[in-house]
């Protein structure tokens, strides 16, 4: 494989260029990146909250935000603005340090997760050796941020929603973990470019969704689980528990929930596309294509074009699995406490267990097929 | 083990019926996506209330006689009706006559029974005020006449579902001059008579024969 | 000094000052809840300190186990089972308290001495390891197989007994006296539907 474009070099040998040492070079591109992914990941949840509106208003039969901006895009940007410039509550008798901190663990995680997106063979912020388990690590830290919560609000609403967000996390990382290391066995890696690397080739053919259906769909209902998409929302199910962990919020530290959820959703539905869908790849292999063609692959301008090829692939399989994650919100009724543990320990657990076993065994006896 | 190789196999039975079944609900869902929105964007179109639409309750100041039969149908005892007798004209006057409409159930009882017609049902829906004191309506304000929904320009009418032609469940963009489904209430009226007469003419030839 | 050892001495000092700020807050505070919370900052900062030994993997499974796992089950034995109960205050407490800082002191001693006596220079010359997980995994499955097993086969035993516990169905032996100190709902005794008829016969009779 190329390299393809370095944006990295070329900064550092401009700034070089300019009479900089450089070490204070690389000193320099080291935020961008980091700021970029952060503005990313803020308007990715931008346009999936304007998505979730809008599907969710179609499959309803209704229109949705219109008046805000063309078609109600800037609606999100609306709400947020809103939600900034509210009062921020502290409710009384509740633990103000804890409430504050909570927030703020919930989100800190989760877009630190997004280190090891990869939008193309050089475009993500550290190609980590361990990248996907560092993500599984990172988002276990999210429910301690869900109890403090709950327990600082002095509501027993929230309570019993941390507690419930709590368990379900913990209960779903598990089936989640073994998917992903389904994954991580038969492209013997857990750095995610090494995952994408291992689909590509065949286009279409080569991907992870026909050599592990099964992880397919546990890692995706595990993923709602863990985002607190609908069919699993007890933590904040309004009938049950008002808003679960979220009763007491207000303003901005309520903005922190919100931004966290919607992130969360989207990293799963990014990291989804990584695993499953052959990340930044076309259906048919790019360097087929500029074979086909007669261009060289090193020509810069077939290099730009292949990379914004792939951030678009990127993002569009994954706003697609948002959509499928919406669309399931207005089918799925709400699972009760019980059935979701059910489902995770006694369904989840087992079969991917057995799917983890038969992947070794089919790695084994096909290591041509399913990475030797 | 033949049992709990049966189990699983039902296990896994079930749980492909029920991932079809998810499927199948997903479909649903996605093909109403495709349909058109049924909503009425309310401050810029409203729908056009019915003939028997109940809403905010008129009345006629001059034409109440103070019976108090509004006040006895009423299931709450609501309006509230002030007057005395005058002596010299062996008459009850009215002073005042007011109805809460914060308290009004809208079921048209003293509509009903009111002697005099004085008390008859508008078109009017929009009663929301910053204090409830003010949905307590005198006679003045029962006295007003509601605006009219096709006479706003400000708002498109759209027609109720009852008011459209056959087959059509959206009231956007009908075509110009499309009528409801159904006989009008004159053409109802103008056949009944038409069945009348020729039950008349049978009646009475059958008597000259 | 280069630029990167620098950044590594500063972010060395922050987590060892929040390391220990973090354990002396579980020890001395009063609200458990807040030792807790506090147990997760010690476990972070130390999944950093692996950081910055190089051991990623290390610090992953830190965050993973200790943080994802043992703390937040600890967090919820403790909101389970919270009661706000004033406790009596214990004469003697100052005995306990004093033996308890005799072992603390030392094991730090000991420690002390060992980080001492042991020669550090050596860790020098250890080239940073490329992929910290494969050489994990030859090592559990090489030179360190029998604790490895032992250890999966301690947690396999340490889960089958929690489930045992959990699965026991705990039906206390019913006495006479207990019987009759038992409330029941003010509701006409469950029959089958066949029986209504018999039943008030029969109490017609009686």
């Amino acid at each position: 494989m190329e390299s393809g474009i370095d944006l990295q070099g070329s900064l550092i040998d401009l700034l070089t260029n300019f009479g900089l040492p450089s070490e204070v070079a690389k000193v320099v591109w080291m935020p961008l990146p980091m700021l970029l992914m952060l503005v990313v990941a803020t308007v990715g949840v931008l346009v999936a909250v304007w998505l979730e509106r809008k599907i969710s208003a179609a499959a309803q039969q209704r229109i949705g935000p219109e008046y805000a901006g063309p078609l109600g895009s800037l609606q999100p940007v609306a709400d947020g603005l809103k939600l900034l410039f509210k009062e921020d509550i502290i409710p009384n008798r509740a633990d103000p340090w804890l409430f504050t901190i909570g927030p703020a663990l919930v989100v800190i995680p989760v877009f630190l997760s997004y280190l090891i997106v990869p939008f193309g063979q050089n475009l993500v912020i550290t190609d980590l050796g361990i990248g996907a388990f560092l993500w599984i690590a990172l988002s276990s830290i999210t429910p301690i941020g869900l109890l403090m919560s709950g327990y600082s609000s002095n509501n027993k609403y929230a309570l019993l929603g941390g507690l419930r967000a709590a368990a379900q996390s913990i209960s779903y990382e598990i089936p989640l973990a073994l998917s992903v290391l389904a994954i991580v066995m038969m492209s013997n890696s857990l750095s995610t470019i090494d995952i994408v690397e291992q689909q590509s080739g065949y286009g279409i053919l080569s991907w992870n969704v026909w050599r592990q259906p099964v992880g397919f769909i546990i890692f995706w209902v595990a993923a709602l689980a863990e985002t607190e998409r609908l069919p699993f929302d007890l933590p904040e199910a309004e009938e049950e528990l008002v808003a679960g962990y979220q009763t007491e919020y207000a303003g901005m530290k309520f903005a922190l929930f919100y931004l966290g959820s919607y992130v969360n959703l989207v990293l799963s539905a990014l990291l989804f596309a990584v695993f499953y869908l052959g990340g930044w790849s076309f259906p048919v292999p790019v360097e087929a294509i500029a074979g086909w063609l007669g261009l060289s692959e090193m020509s810069p301008w077939v290099q730009v074009v292949t990379a914004s090829l792939g951030i678009t692939m990127v993002l569009l399989k994954t706003y697609l699995l948002v959509f499928l994650a919406i669309l399931l919100r207005w089918t799925v009724p709400r699972v009760r406490i019980d059935q979701l543990l059910n489902l995770g320990w006694k369904f989840l657990l087992p079969v991917s267990l057995a799917n983890l076993l038969i992947t070794a065994g089919l790695k084994l006896a096909f290591p041509v097929a399913f990475g030797g | 083990m033949l049992k709990f190789l049966k189990q699983v196999g039902d296990y896994a039975k079930e749980s492909f019926q029920a991932a079809k079944y998810i499927g199948q609900g997903l479909s649903v869902t996605f093909d109403h996506m495709s349909r058109r929105p049924v909503t009425v964007q309310y401050p810029y179109e409203k729908l056009i209330p019915s003939e028997r639409y109940r809403g905010r309750i008129h009345f006629e100041f001059d034409k109440c006689i103070s019976c108090e039969v509004c006040v006895r149908v009423c299931p709450i005892n609501l309006p509230v009706v002030d007057w005395e007798f005058n002596k010299e004209q062996k008459k009850k006057k009215l002073n005042h006559y007011s109805i809460d409409f914060g308290v009004c159930i809208f079921c048209g009882n003293c509509v009903e029974y009111c002697p005099t017609n004085c008390l008859s049902m508008t078109e009017e829906y929009e009663l929301s005020a910053y204090d409830r004191h003010e949905l307590n309506y005198d006679s003045v304000a029962l006295g007003r006449l509601p605006e009219k929904v096709t006479l706003d320009p400000m708002v498109t009418p759209m027609r109720e579902f009852a008011y459209l032609p056959k087959g059509v469940s959206d009231p956007h963009d009908l075509p110009k001059g499309s009528k409801r489904a159904g006989l009008r209430p004159e053409q109802i009226l103008e056949q009944l008579e038409r069945e009348q007469g020729d039950r008349d003419d049978a009646a009475s030839d059958a008597e000259k024969n | 000094m280069n630029l990167a050892e620098g950044v590594q001495f500063v972010s060395f000092g922050i987590l060892a000052a929040t390391t220990i700020a973090a354990a002396l807050g579980v020890v001395l505070l009063e609200n458990i809840v807040y030792s807790a919370f506090l147990l997760g900052g010690v476990f972070i900062s130390i999944a950093g300190m692996y950081l910055l030994l190089n051991a990623d993997f290390v610090a992953a499974a830190q965050v993973l186990v200790y943080v994802g796992a043992i703390n937040v089950l600890i967090l919820f034995a403790i909101m389970l089972v919270n009661k706000t109960e004033v406790f009596q205050p214990m004469k003697n407490a100052w005995f306990r308290k004093g033996a308890t800082a005799l072992v603390c002191v030392g094991l730090f001693a000991l420690l002390a001495t060992m980080v001492r006596s042991t020669s550090w220079a050596v860790l020098d010359s250890v080239a940073p390891i490329e992929s910290t997980a494969i050489r994990l995994g030859e090592h559990f499955f090489s030179d360190f197989l029998l604790p490895f097993e032992l250890a999966s086969v301690l947690l396999l035993i340490s889960m089958i007994g929690a489930i045992v516990l959990a699965r026991r169905e705990f039906v206390p032996e019913e006495t006479d006296a207990q019987r009759e100190v038992v409330f029941r709902l003010p509701e006409r005794p469950r029959e089958p539907v066949g029986a209504i008829g018999e039943s008030s016969s029969a109490s017609e009779n009686s």
